[in-house]
C-alpha cells in the first residue's frame, strides 16, 4: 500500500495545523501506522498533492465542495480521542 | 525545560471586555517589548473576523496568530489568561487562555511552536494555565516549574 500524504490545515499553515499535525504524528506512532503530514493553508490547500484533508469546521466550508480528496473535520485539534478516531477511521478506510 | 514565554510577555487574570480586547491584549505584550508592530494586532482581529474562530482550537483555548508578514519583527509568543472567559462564538467557549503567535515565516518558529504545542496538549495543560492567579505562576507553568524568573 503507498503511504498516504495528509494535509492539516488552518488559516495560514503555521499555527494550529502544526498542533493538528503533531496530535495526528502521535497518533499514528502510537498506533504504528504510517502516513506522511504536512501542514497547509486554507488559501492554498487544495493545490498541496494529497490523499486526504484533516481541517476544522468553520474553514472546511470553505473548501469542501472543491475538494477532490476527502475532507475530514476536526472540532477540537488538542482532543487526542477525537483526532484518534478520526484518523483511525480514516487509516483503516485505506486497507 | 526551556523558556519559551519570557515573562515581560505574559499577563495574568487580565480583564477583557470581548474576544477583540482580549486579542489586543494580548498581542499589545509584543508591541511593547518590540517584537511586532502593532499592525499585528489588527492582522490578527481580521483573520478571526475573515476565518471565524477556528483558532480557538481546543476548550478555553485561542491560539492568535496572522500570517507571517513584515509587522513581525522577531519571532514571538505571549500568554495571557483571563479573569473572565470572552466568547468567540465557537463551540470551545467560552475562551480564558490566549496564547499569541508571531513569526516573520513559515519555518522559523516551528521549532519552538512544537516545543509549546507539546506542552499544551499535556492532559489537563489548558486547565492549569487558566486556573493561574499571577504572572509568575503562568509563566512556570508553560516554562517549567524550575524557571527562574
Amino acid at each position: 500500500m503507498k503511504v498516504p500524504k495528509i494535509q492539516c490545515v488552518c488559516g495560514f499553515g503555521c499555527g494550529s495545523s502544526l498542533m493538528l499535525r503533531m496530535a495526528i504524528d502521535d497518533i499514528l506512532r502510537k498506533k504504528d501506522l504510517e502516513a506522511d503530514t504536512f501542514c497547509g493553508d486554507v488559501g492554498t490547500c487544495l493545490s498541496n498533492p494529497c490523499d486526504v484533508i484533516f481541517i476544522s469546521r468553520e474553514l472546511a466550508e470553505r473548501i469542501v465542495d472543491r475538494a477532490d480528496v476527502p475532507v475530514i473535520i476536526i472540532e477540537n485539534f488538542m482532543d487526542s480521542s477525537e483526532v484518534e478516531e478520526k484518523v483511525t477511521a480514516y487509516m483503516a478506510s485505506l486497507e | 525545560m526551556e523558556e519559551l514565554v519570557r515573562i515581560g510577555s505574559i499577563k495574568a487574570k487580565v480583564s477583557a471586555a470581548d474576544w477583540k480586547d482580549a486579542v489586543t491584549k494580548a498581542g499589545s505584550l509584543l508591541v511593547e517589548s518590540g517584537d511586532i508592530k502593532k499592525e499585528y494586532i489588527d492582522n490578527m482581529i481580521a483573520s478571526v473576523e475573515e476565518y471565524g474562530p477556528y483558532m480557538v482550537i481546543t476548550k478555553g483555548f485561542a491560539l492568535a496568530h496572522a500570517a507571517p508578514c513584515e509587522a513581525v519583527i522577531n519571532d514571538s509568543f505571549s500568554l495571557i489568561n483571563l479573569e473572565k472567559g470572552v466568547e468567540f462564538g465557537s463551540p470551545n467557549d467560552p475562551v480564558d487562555v490566549i496564547l499569541c503567535m508571531a513569526c516573520k515565516d513559515k519555518e522559523s518558529h516551528m521549532e519552538n511552536m512544537m516545543k509549546i504545542a507539546k506542552r499544551l496538549m499535556a492532559p489537563g495543560a489548558v486547565q492549569a494555565l487558566s486556573e493561574c492567579e499571577d504572572d509568575v505562576s503562568l509563566y512556570r507553568c508553560i516554562n517549567g516549574e524550575n524557571e527562574e524568573v
